[in-house]
């Protein structure tokens, strides 16, 4: 929850300042903090025991969470975009048309 | 970006391996949470930054929040179904979907909430989100819709992805390609805290 709050906080500090320099400055800021995080992941991950043995696991179970939340976003967005997006668009070119 | 972070993530497997410390090393890995803490301030400062999005967003109505939806409903049932598969504990696979493609924060989170080796999943995955929504969109725009070919972007459809959603859609989804990009990054940070609050 206080990942959420630090957001909410930055939001609010973002709405205040809209310069580009800052923007810029906050960016590399950004970049900078990610390569830290990832780099500590990796000694972390490097660590542990019996790593090499532990990363074609590590790679099949990533696949897996790659693919089925892909295809069922996938399949979610088609549903959803076909049911009440689709139409949408069918009707606006009907009504023109019979404006015509 | 994807090079840098890469870059980051080998040098840090091949000091963690070969067991070589000092005192910056300590240092940083030591203060990780005080990393992400900055890191999500900026987060925020990045979203408060944006203008005219509620313009937008007002402008497309409720038909904006459709494509997003479904984006995180998906995500967030794949993320459940892999748990059951794997046996990993359902907050941290459902965080781990709940990265939508935004490999770099959400591995650098839920490393940080949930040990090194989910946040490598969490990593690896969105990575393969990323990279493989470059051969997807072409595909999913020949058999489904336009539409369609922001699901596999998702968090990365504002930037990354969106050349290729750009080559192969047309203007209005291009558009709503930015906006759920936006939406969607909003979110990233803020499924994965719940999900680990939540279950």
């Amino acid at each position: 929850m206080d990942i959420i709050i630090i957001m909410c906080i930055g939001i609010f500090i973002g709405k205040l300042l809209k310069q580009k320099p800052i923007k810029r400055g906050n960016e590399k800021i950004q970049l900078l903090c990610t390569l830290l995080l990832i780099f500590s992941m990796g000694v972390m991950t490097g660590k542990e025991e019996n790593f090499f043995r532990k990363l074609s696991s590590l790679g099949f179970i990533s696949f897996l969470f790659f693919f089925i939340p892909t295809v069922l976003s996938i399949l979610f967005v088609y549903y959803l975009t076909k049911k009440f997006m689709e139409k949408k668009e069918e009707n606006h070119k009907m009504l023109r048309s019979r404006k015509k | 970006m994807t090079g840098f972070t890469i870059a980051a993530l080998i040098v840090g497997i091949f000091c963690g391996v070969s067991g070589y410390e000092n005192t910056i090393l300590s240092l940083i890995t030591d203060n990780t949470n005080i990393i992400l803490y900055i890191l999500m301030l900026c987060v925020g400062i990045s979203i408060g930054m944006q203008e005219g999005i509620l313009k937008k967003l007002r402008e497309y109505h409720i038909k904006v929040f459709i494509i997003p939806f479904g984006i995180i409903v998906g995500s967030f049932l794949g993320g459940m179904i892999c748990s059951g598969i794997t046996d990993i504990p359902l907050e941290q696979g459902t965080a781990i979907a709940s990265g939508m493609g935004w490999y770099s924060l959400a591995g650098a989170t839920i490393s940080e909430l949930a040990g090194a080796e989910i946040g490598s999943i969490a990593f690896i995955s969105n990575l393969m989100r990323e990279i493989f929504s470059f051969f997807l969109i072409p595909f999913i725009a020949l058999k489904f819709n336009d539409y369609t070919c922001i699901a596999p972007a998702g968090a990365t459809s504002e930037d990354t992805t969106l050349p290729m959603i750009w080559k192969y859609t047309n203007e209005e989804t291009v558009v709503l390609s930015v906006l759920n990009g936006m939406i969607c990054s909003f979110f990233v940070p803020v499924l994965i805290s719940l999900c680990f609050d939540i279950f």
